[in-house]
């Protein structure tokens, strides 16, 4: 079994997958993958919906992405095990101890502030990769084009200024 | 805490998007598309920001350039149906500066990343709980966030602004979008501690 698909494959298959969500035999509503983390902050917090008005706005998305991130955790795990064998524990990713440094605490403290401005960035825009980048775009939306764009070029600065241009030697 | 969870899964049975078992189909389906594509690699998204892999972008266009035309499609025959978001211009650029920065770090999108944590990745575990705290702190300060998103200009698609042409439009769009996919050129960035594994 081949290891590794291409990456016109994964683009076949998540065209498809998008449009079997959109479609009434699946969920009639679009992909998305970043509503589901403030849901949880209030499930893990205890927030009340009656007091926090977001998470009353985000019952519904929250819920289904919430559902779906299960399967994504599941499908990633078992290919990860049988399939990439991929699957093993690690800290320190390859790419960071080559472009960045080899300090765990520096990844790690990086990897929390990271995710925690990752988020907020999302809620703000009000979508992510999901379901602006690939929900938003497949719908022509405007809003996902400024945001596609707005991030390309946000990604490529940042990877220009935070990583090193040569590979450190190992 | 358990009662919210359970609540969790009777929400979705309660609304018309899909079984709990459909939706949870979906998810299954995204996990071992991004996990079998290898996208939810560090080196991926990183490596994009570094302009030293381009496997992420080039799978993306595909997909969009793909699923805009079937969906034009579908939503022609009654399959399916629209659901643009909003134009919040302070959301969507401050959000998608914030985002676009985080995510060069992180090597991670909120998507792509629960799967590279279902195949060990401790480090961006420590990523979803600084995640959680996003969460919390957008949730518990909402009022002052929504004065940084503005108002909305409005759900526009660029299908409005070519009325009377859409099939044309969307045409136009996909195929745009998909021979950009083929016209970025492949590079790909490979990690060591995953190629020693494999034997072939």
């Amino acid at each position: 079994m081949i290891r590794r698909i291409p990456w016109w494959i994964a683009g076949i298959l998540m065209a498809l997958l998008l449009l079997f969500t959109f479609s009434v035999f699946g969920g009639n509503r679009p992909l998305g993958a970043s509503t589901y983390v403030p849901y949880f902050s209030g499930i893990l917090f205890n927030l009340s919906p009656e007091k926090y008005p977001y998470l009353k706005e985000v019952h519904f998305a929250g819920a289904w992405e919430g559902v779906m991130l299960l399967g994504a955790l599941t499908g990633g795990f078992i290919t990860s095990v049988f399939i990439t064998k991929s699957f093993r524990f690690s800290i320190m990713p390859t790419g960071w101890k080559k472009y960045k440094n080899s300090s765990v605490s520096s990844r790690l403290i990086w990897s929390f502030v990271s995710g925690f401005f990752l988020i907020l960035g999302a809620r703000l825009a009000g979508g992510c990769t999901s379901g602006h980048f690939l929900s938003g775009v497949a719908q022509t939306a405007v809003s996902s084009m400024i945001f596609g764009a707005v991030v390309l070029i946000s990604v490529i600065i940042t990877g220009k200024i935070f990583y090193k241009s040569e590979a450190n030697d190992d | 805490m358990i009662d919210r969870i359970l609540d969790m899964f009777t929400t979705v049975s309660n609304e018309s998007h899909g079984s709990v078992a459909v939706v949870f189909l979906i998810g299954i389906i995204f996990g071992v598309i991004i996990q079998y594509s290898r996208v939810d690699k560090f080196e991926k998204i990183a490596g994009f920001a570094m302009l030293r892999d381009t496997v992420v972008p080039k799978m993306l266009f595909l997909a969009i350039g793909l699923a805009s035309i079937g969906l034009y499609f579908m939503v022609q025959a009654g399959y399916a149906s629209y659901h643009p978001k909003p134009i919040i211009l302070g959301g969507l650029i401050i959000g998608g500066a914030i985002f676009g920065i985080s995510m060069a770090i992180l090597g991670k999108c909120p998507g792509t990343g629960p799967v590279s944590i279902a195949e060990g990745r401790i480090d961006v575990l420590v990523g979803a709980i600084g995640g959680i705290f996003g969460g919390l702190v957008f949730t518990v300060y909402f009022d002052f966030f929504k004065k940084i998103m503005g108002e909305s200009l409005g759900k526009t698609t660029l299908l409005t602004y070519f009325h009377g042409h859409e099939t044309l439009t969307i045409l136009i769009f996909g195929i745009t979008l998909i021979v950009i996919s083929i016209i970025i050129p492949l590079r790909e960035e490979f990690d060591k501690a995953d190629l020693n594994q494999l034997k072939d």
